[in-house]
């Protein structure tokens, strides 16, 4: 039979064009039967093109065993191959990896230096803790081998081993350390120390402050690029620990600022400054003069020839400067803001991200506007077309950032954008709204962002998935919604026009969608505010009518639900007024307004979830009796007055009337304080059961009901932190607040009508501005906007007014834009944001007092409706999440402490030193005894096994013995057990050497049971190379044995104890 | 440190994997089609950073601003050469700029391995690649950067010779005309300076 090489492979694939699946299923099936061959030629070579076709996504986990007995040959070159595809197939889980144990020791302690570097090499991508156990005493001799590369290797190795099995560093981190002092050792092994001593650095900085002077000597004359710049970083992590180090790191550094050629260890050297919190405070004047050098530096990066790479990782910088020294940065401004509109979308987003961290209430608003703008002139024209590829954005992409000119502004790709919008709700939300100036120009961006969100169809098409960007989509229209509401809630004084806006916003989501499904996720927070304020819509029979027409379309059921008590609400205002009289006139319109209503929530009685279901049964019940009422009720006549029935103006509208409600912190619920002597697990009452039997079926209720608002009247008021009471004392004139007005950039970003709406309430407002006509004595309008006469004066009234209100603009505009858009981030004009700022009352999540003092998200996430328990959920959700892809977890590492080996260095030494003197006198006591007990249970072997004799048993109990000193050692060290423990560990030693050595017997007698000894981890592994297929017959022969064995350990192991036991 | 360094072709066929950490093998080829659909698109002139895939941004996204150095990879560098895309992800540990330079001491390494080095010696001794990069990175750290030293080392091995692409060259058998253009090295020269 003719076997392929990889190269006929290679030029067969290349050859198969349009059919490869089918030829690589073939190449496939061959390569699984060659693999079997006794030739090790072929099998090397079958195993290659399975890596190869690895490669090309085809599993190969199958293959491990055979990969094994690749790496098990005698010929380096098979040999490679063997570790290549355990490189690349192996994980941790693999079972044949305990089977390689022993190949990996041997191989280890081979003496061609090549066939160590195998093991070294594969060893960190197949590590596991029991692994690392077992190979670490043959590795850690590595680390004086003649060759430096094998040096160099072996660090490195031994620090993927101290990832999983931190105790490794304890053995190697004191020969690390000889190496890295060392000055004549190869340059390249310091520089891989160098790298390794990074990467523990960040970790647990403090044990290594005392390599600072080696560290410092390297850096200053170490004249290798690569290792400079992990220094600079390692001196970054050090820094903030030994202050005294930013002194003697400064020379050298400014040094190198000033003179490397290299890029990328002047930006390191520059990055390290600011990570290292060199720039600290500006008392001292070198440090003022380097940070000014650094900055100017990093904008010189920026502006440099256009090199996108410098812009990058200046960018980067920035991004760390921001945390820090937010007025350095945003002196800045002018280059970064221009890299929000560069075509390369990794800068991009870079240059938002740092812009985020800078945003103040002085440019928060000129920051917005141009990504308004951004998002504005590339989603509009084509909006149709994102809805069709939104899944495939990627070539939007490209061809996006091919061209991307004003004009044309082709779509950005949809995840862009709904970055771009979570970003400018994170802005302006950040510190609970403390850099928005103007509410109503924020409630004008959201409407806008609501228009502009992509829509979301991933939510539709697919919630199943369980990776990636589940339904972002649907989320941040939600979200926004969220913003609207929480601006409603939270911000009195526009609470009005956060209404209109909300009514608007349902308007157009009721016109628009003429397909089946509303798909816009902001529908449920938006609706929730058209219903809680419904007093405040301009036209609140309108909105119900779109609400109506909406709720058969509506899928998500949670949405459905908040739209029906949305429009339950609407419906309450519209026909609970009491004061007019039932006219006939009445009678009819709230008649079929009910059976309107009715005719709506009468399909969803039968909605598949509950909250729907339940909402839509009790409001139909509700309103069939409201109707039964009502058409009983006779209408009054000229004659006779008749009042509406009490169950249309009192027990609906009862419903939805209470307390106002105010946005609650997150958490709050946790704060509250247990009252003394309640114990949850006694029953409220020793026969609770027959009280209840007993009770007036009237009187609990009341009682609770008093217990209940007497409990909230009294606490809310001391815990509250609700600004409410501020607002209406202080401020009656709300909207009076002066924002920075841009005619010029709104028109960029706001759609027509938006724009159209708002001049005419600014109109509206500049009529009642005290600074305009002389009607100061008015009385200043209070919050009601917008009723209906309002707005009918307001829209007639509108182009007189408009022409009035020009000298206000134009007084406006100065004032602000100077101190807005200005180059210079004014201090001068910066008086004037607090001037405005105490205008607008920004309610405060209420909590209890004593309660964590922030919480670390922003607003719109805690004021979500979610439960905080499913909040929580989901951020323990994130943080398995986290863990995922491509990560190594080196949470183990944390937790060991080299001080140890460091103390030892750093001077008295004596601790230390007698530890370990008292150790090996220990591990000598111990392996003493283990030798004893050995012997003593051989004995007692070689008396029950006579007829099977023990024919190698003294070789292999000295060759075990080193390793099972080690063993001792670690264990005895890792738990301070009491003696009678590590006795008894001693003993399970003693048995378990015991089945090796059986073992070991048993493999020389003819095959061997590898299998079953080596899945203890103790790696007796080389029989199991050679035996093969052989091995299943083998080891079921060998059950009965082992059987028997056991059964003499046990006596043995009696015995063992019982001559333990004694002196 | 370095959580896998990859190298494809303008198409996306991989010609060399290497994670870092185990990853199954279809988790492997979405990540690998993730990456090129970002690669491909990027416009002349754009910087050689990537943003996250989402595959890796999905596990990341929280984290990123809180902690500056961590175990999540938070860079993906890459670098084009002729036909080949070379790419690196990295944690926050790794400098940006050295990464870069990281590509082109590989690529430097492979072309005076291979003398002219161009994607037909890669796809037919992808052996040899993995040989060049072990001799560079180990376990995600970076041992060796002089770029005599990992030749040496590789040759060390002694494989470069064996592989039949000389013969094949030799042989005529017309697969090297198309593609052996070479790497193009000399153009792509502009971090020599660092």
């Amino acid at each position: 039979m003719f076997e392929k090489s990889l190269y006929d492979l290679i030029r067969g694939l290349r050859n198969h064009k349009g059919n490869e699946k089918e030829y690589i299923q073939n190449c496939l099936k061959e390569c699984r039967s060659e693999i079997k061959s006794q030739d090790m030629d072929v099998k090397a070579t079958a195993l290659l093109k399975i890596i190869y076709l690895e490669m090309n996504g085809h599993d190969m986990s199958w293959a491990s065993f055979h990969v094994l007995e690749v790496m098990s040959s005698p010929k380096y070159h098979q040999k490679r191959v063997g570790y290549l595809g355990a490189v690349q197939s192996f994980k941790t889980d693999t079972e044949v990896l305990m089977l390689a144990t022993n190949l990996l020791k041997k191989d280890l302690s081979a003496s061609s230096p090549i066939v160590i570097s195998l093991p070294i090499a594969a060893l960190p991508h197949i590590i596991t803790p029991s692994l690392a156990l077992s190979v670490l005493a043959d590795l850690l001799p590595r680390l004086s081998h003649s060759h430096s590369a094998i040096r160099k290797k072996t660090i490195v190795t031994l620090y993927r081993l101290a990832l999983v099995y931190p105790e490794t560093l304890r053995a190697a981190w004191p020969k690390i350390k000889e190496r890295l002092m060392d000055k004549h050792e190869d340059p390249s092994v310091t520089a891989a120390i160098v790298n390794v001593v990074c990467e523990l650095g960040w970790r647990r900085p403090q044990d290594f402050l005392p390599l600072a002077p080696r560290l410092f000597e390297l850096l200053v004359d170490g004249g290798n690029n690569w290792m400079a710049i992990k220094l600079i970083k390692l001196f970054a992590t050090l820094t903030p620990l030994e202050p005294r180090l930013v002194r003697k790191l400064l020379p050298p550094l400014t040094d190198l600022i000033r003179t490397t050629p290299a890029m990328s260890l002047l930006y390191e050297c520059i990055n390290g400054i600011i990570q290292g919190g060199i720039l600290g405070d500006s008392e001292d004047d070198g440090r003022e003069e380097i940070a000014s050098l650094c900055v100017s530096k990093l904008r010189g990066m920026i502006t440099f020839n256009g090199d996108a790479n410098l812009k990058y990782v200046a960018l980067l910088a920035f991004n760390r400067i921001v945390v820090t020294h937010p007025f350095l940065v945003a002196q800045q401004e002018d280059v970064i803001m221009e890299c929000i509109d560069s075509e390369d979308i990794t800068i991009r987003i870079k240059a938002l991200d740092l812009v985020q961290g800078m945003v103040s209430s002085d440019n928060l608003v000129s920051i917005v506007s141009r990504l308004m703008r951004q998002l504005k002139t590339s989603t509009n024209p084509n909006n149709d077309q994102l809805d069709d590829l939104s899944t495939d954005s990627s070539e939007e992409m490209g061809a996006e950032r091919r061209s991307r000119k004003r004009d044309e502004a082709p779509p950005l790709p949809e995840d862009y954008t709904i970055d771009v919008i979570g970003r400018i709700l994170k802005m302006c939300s950040q510190n609970n709204y403390s850099s928005v100036v103007d509410f109503d120009w924020y409630i004008d961006v959201l409407t806008q962002l609501i228009r502009i969100a992509p829509a979301s169809r991933k939510e539709v098409d697919s919630d199943g998935m369980a990776l990636g960007p589940k339904s972002t989509t649907a989320d941040i229209s939600e979200s926004i919604g969220n913003e609207l509401r929480n601006v409603a809630v939270k911000v009195k004084a526009v609470r009005a026009a956060a209404v209109r806006a909300a009514e608007l916003i349902i308007a157009k989501l009721s016109m628009e969608t003429t397909s089946h499904q509303v798909i816009s996720g902001s529908l449920k927070p938006v609706a929730w505010i058209a219903g809680e304020y419904a007093n405040l819509l301009s036209n609140p029979s309108d909105t119900l009518n779109h609400l109506l027409q909406l709720i058969p379309r509506i899928r998500p059921s949670e949405v459905l639900a908040t739209c029906l008590q949305a429009s339950m609400k609407l419906f309450a205002l519209i026909a609970g007024n009491d004061q007019t009289y039932w006219t006939a006139e009445r009678k009819s319109m709230v008649s079929l307004l009910m059976a309107r209503v009715i005719h709506t929530y009468e399909p969803l009685v039968l909605h598949p979830s509950l909250e729907v279901q339940e909402r839509a049964v009790e409001f139909t019940e509700l309103l069939k009796l409201t109707a039964e009422a009502a058409s009983a009720q006779a209408s009054s006549t000229d004659e006779l007055e008749q009042d509406p029935p009490l169950l249309l103006t009192q027990a609906i509208p009862s419903l939805f009337q209470g307390w106002e409600l105010n946005s609650v912190a997150v958490g709050a619920q946790l704060n509250v304080p247990m009252p003394e002597g309640l114990d949850l697990d006694e029953p409220i009452h020793p026969n609770l059961s027959s009280l209840l039997a007993q009770a007036d079926s009237l009187m609990l209720p009341i009682q609770e009901d008093d217990e209940f608002s007497a409990y909230y009247n009294e606490k809310a008021a001391p815990t509250s932190i609700s600004s409410e009471p501020a607002i209406n004392r202080l401020r009656d004139a709300p909207e009076t607040t002066s924002g920075s007005y841009q005619q010029a950039t709104e028109d960029s970003y706001l759609d027509a009508d938006i724009i159209a709406r708002r001049k005419a309430e600014r109109a509206e407002r500049n009529r009642d501005d005290p600074f305009y006509i002389g009607d100061l004595g008015s009385p200043s309008r209070s919050q009601g906007t917008s009723t209906p006469i309002h707005n009918i004066l307001q829209n007639e009234n509108g182009p007189d007014l408009d022409i009035d209100s020009i000298p206000i603009m134009k007084l406006d505009l100065g004032a602000i834009s100077s101190s807005g858009v200005g180059g210079a981030p004014g201090t001068p004009q910066r008086s004037k944001a607090p001037k405005s700022r105490p205008q607008i009352v920004v309610a405060a999540d209420e909590t209890l007092v004593g309660s964590r003092p922030s919480t670390p998200r922003t607003g719109s996430q805690h004021d979500s409706d979610a439960d905080p328990s499913s909040a929580s959920a989901k951020s323990r959700a994130a943080r398995k999440l986290k863990q995922s892809l491509l990560q190594v977890d080196s949470s183990h590492l944390r937790n060991l402490s080299l001080e140890a080996s460091h103390s030892e260095d750093s001077g008295g030494g004596a601790l230390p030193h007698e530890k370990l003197a008292e150790t090996d006198a220990e591990m000598a006591k111990a392996m003493k005894e283990v030798q004893r007990l050995r012997l003593e249970m051989q004995r007692a072997n070689e008396r029950i096994h006579v007829a099977q004799g023990v024919p190698t048993e003294g070789v292999v109990v000295k060759s075990k013995k080193k390793k099972e000193g080690k063993k001792t050692k670690s264990k005895s060290k890792s738990e301070e057990d009491g003696p009678g423990a590590g006795e008894d560990e001693k003993e399970k030693k003693v048995v378990k050497k015991k089945k090796k050595k059986k073992a070991e017997a048993d493999a020389t007698e003819g095959g061997g049971e590898g299998g079953p000894v080596g899945g203890e981890g103790e790696g007796e592994g080389e029989a199991v190379i050679t035996i093969k297929k052989k091995e299943k017959e083998k080891v079921k022969k060998k059950k009965p044995k082992r059987i028997i064995q056991l059964g003499d350990e046990d006596d043995a192991g009696a015995g063992a104890r019982a001559e333990a036991g004694e002196p | 440190m370095i959580n896998a360094f990859l190298v494809f072709n303008g198409q996306g066929q991989p010609r060399l994997t290497k994670f870092y950490t185990q990853l199954d093998t279809s988790i492997q080829q979405r990540l690998i089609s993730e990456i090129f659909t970002l690669v491909a698109n990027r416009p002349k002139g754009s910087c050689n950073f990537l943003p996250l895939p989402p595959l890796l941004a999905a596990s990341s996204t929280s984290t990123s601003s809180s902690e500056p150095h961590n175990d999540v990879p938070s860079l993906v560098t890459y670098r084009n050469y002729a036909t080949l895309y070379f790419i690196i992800i990295s944690t926050s540990t790794e400098s940006p700029l050295a990464l870069i330079d990281l590509i082109q001491v590989y690529v430097e390494s492979l072309d005076r391995l291979f003398e002219n080095v161009c994607e037909l010696d890669l796809i037919f001794n992808f052996e040899t690649l993995h040989a060049t990069l072990g001799e560079m990175i180990v376990g995600g750290v970076v041992i060796e950067t002089n770029m005599e030293k990992i030749v040496q080392g590789v040759r060390a091995q002694g494989t470069v010779a064996k592989r039949p692409v000389n013969e094949s060259r030799g042989g005529g058998m017309g697969l090297g005309s198309g593609l052996g253009a070479g790497l193009g090295m000399g153009g792509n020269f502009v971090w020599s300076g660092r």
